[in-house]
């Protein structure tokens, strides 16, 4: 039902995305600051919801289970990293005391999602949601490895989880929205800024939502500098509507980087810290087949298995590390062999 | 006492002040586990149990006796670290943003008595672990 329903809205937010083509849309690849008209900051989180300005289909009224197309309303105010702490050791920062900068008119208790056009370049822009049970999937994701967003590189580093440099990054979590092959939904992200920094605030809001039904508005901003073709980083913003943020709000920014490697953001190219980029047009680490998006499920490889949770994971992931030693076995093979023992892979290290 | 906490797969309870993630299978397993007995809680709990039960007092730590029940979700234990005869550890088996982890080692001084697996309402599987001096 909601596919069909996104599949419908995909025309109208293409010609959505002609209107604003001049507008605030294709603005925020060059952080210009924001409009202060628009940006009524929630004042501690008391503001009351209100009914937001919604297109046809939108509004309270709208069927229970509906996906609601609605005009995003505020822009976002896009952090800019030069105004924020380098990276130094941790995943994210919190951004003005992990408040968002959503409005008052925009807490309302329907669903939808929007994700901006790609811009000249072919990067994202925000996406934004009030997420509810109604538009959660229920499938396992697919394949995404067909996407190639800008400043995409396939290289794998040893130092790396999971060896892959870049990850094909959902702005809004699958798990989320269940927004899955959508280039508009897809940047280049580090395998570090994937894993430590985006899917743990993923999983906060995917289970607050399925344990009380509530509905969380979540923004995600992808932050480009000038004409550089890789985030510097993405800014997340989100908001429990029903309970005023007594349940979710948080607003931090993750950086893009990944630690032992160094990163040519205009391009995306990439080497071992200490080492010389490659030329453009090639890549340092291993060379892999370029359409090969994926561990091979028939290579071997050290893992962790958690014997009574029935997950497992790389030796380097930290729920690995912090294991009781009762519960762990380690295990050489392949992924396949695993599974067909029965166990499920890491959320977190994603084996 | 008792004391029951909730952790994520890095020991993380809450994040920006909130708790990490809540599970209603979790709060009908801890008020069996309590049974007849007073259980105290920060008042910060409170809407967990809409139905109310517990006592809510901001001072409820000091306040708890021998034999008492306390669900902690927002409170350093270590400064009670000698008045908890049995620590009743709820896994969230996820990981979460977190700025506060729980302050004790497990196992610790404790031993680890019993491991339960719960089939959540929003998590798929918690895990309760029981450890006792």
């Amino acid at each position: 039902m909601k596919k069909r329903l996104s599949n419908a809205l995909l025309s109208l937010l293409l010609v959505l995305s002609v209107l604003f083509s001049a507008g605030c849309l294709d603005a925020l690849p060059d952080l210009p600051g924001f409009d202060p008209d628009i940006n009524e900051q929630i004042p501690g989180g008391e503001e009351t919801p209100g009914g937001g300005e919604e297109t046809p289909g939108g509004g309270d009224d709208a069927p229970s289970g509906s996906v609601t197309l609605r005009n995003p309303g505020a822009t976002p105010k896009p952090v800019d990293p030069a105004e924020h702490p380098a990276y130094s050791g941790e995943p994210y920062i919190a951004i003005d005391g992990n408040m968002p900068y959503f409005t008052a008119e925009e807490m309302v208790t329907t669903s939808f999602e929007y994700y901006s056009p790609l811009d000249s370049l072919g990067r994202c822009g925000y996406t934004v949601a009030c997420i509810g049970p109604d538009i959660m999937p229920t499938e396992e994701r697919g394949n995404i490895g067909m996407v190639k967003p800008s400043g995409w590189h396939t290289v794998k580093y040893d130092i790396v989880s999971g060896k892959y440099l870049y990850n094909r990054c959902h702005l809004i979590g699958y798990q989320l929205t269940g927004e899955n092959v959508n280039e508009s939904n897809l940047i280049t992200g580090t395998r570090y800024l994937n894993i430590d920094g985006m899917v743990d605030f993923e999983n906060m809001v995917a289970d607050y939502i399925r344990e009380t039904g509530n509905h969380v508005l979540y923004r995600v901003t992808p932050i480009f500098v000038g004409d550089e073709l890789l985030a510097r980083g993405v800014q997340m913003e989100a908001y429990s509507v029903e309970d005023q943020g007594d349940g979710i709000c948080f607003h931090i920014y993750a950086y893009n980087v990944q630690p032992g490697i160094t990163i040519d953001y205009a391009t995306g190219l990439s080497a071992l810290a200490g080492e010389p980029l490659p030329p453009a047009g090639e890549d340092s680490g291993t060379d892999i087949p370029p359409e090969e998006g994926a561990i091979d499920p028939g290579e071997v490889h050290d893992y962790v298995l958690n014997t009574n949770t029935k997950k497992f994971h790389y030796p380097d992931c930290s729920s690995a590390k912090d294991m009781s030693e009762a519960n762990r076995e380690d295990f050489t093979g392949t992924r396949e062999a695993v599974i067909n023992r029965g166990y499920e892979a890491c959320g977190r290290c994603k084996p | 006492m008792t004391v029951f906490v909730c952790i994520d797969d890095r020991g993380g309870m809450l994040f920006n002040h909130r708790r990490q993630s809540r599970d209603r299978v979790q709060i009908a397993d801890m008020l069996a586990l309590v049974g007849g007995g007073r259980l105290l809680c920060d008042p910060y709990s409170a809407t967990l149990f809409p139905q109310g039960g517990p006592i809510f007092d901001e001072g409820f730590l000091e306040k708890a006796e021998e034999g008492d029940f306390c669900f902690v979700e927002n409170r350093p234990l270590a400064p009670h670290a000698g008045r908890i005869s049995t620590l009743v550890v709820y896994r969230w088996n996820r990981t979460y943003p977190r700025d506060v982890l729980l302050d004790l080692p497990l196992p610790g001084d404790f031993r680890l008595t019993e491991t339960v697996e719960l089939a959540g309402h929003s998590h798929e599987t918690i895990t309760r672990e029981r450890y006792e001096r």
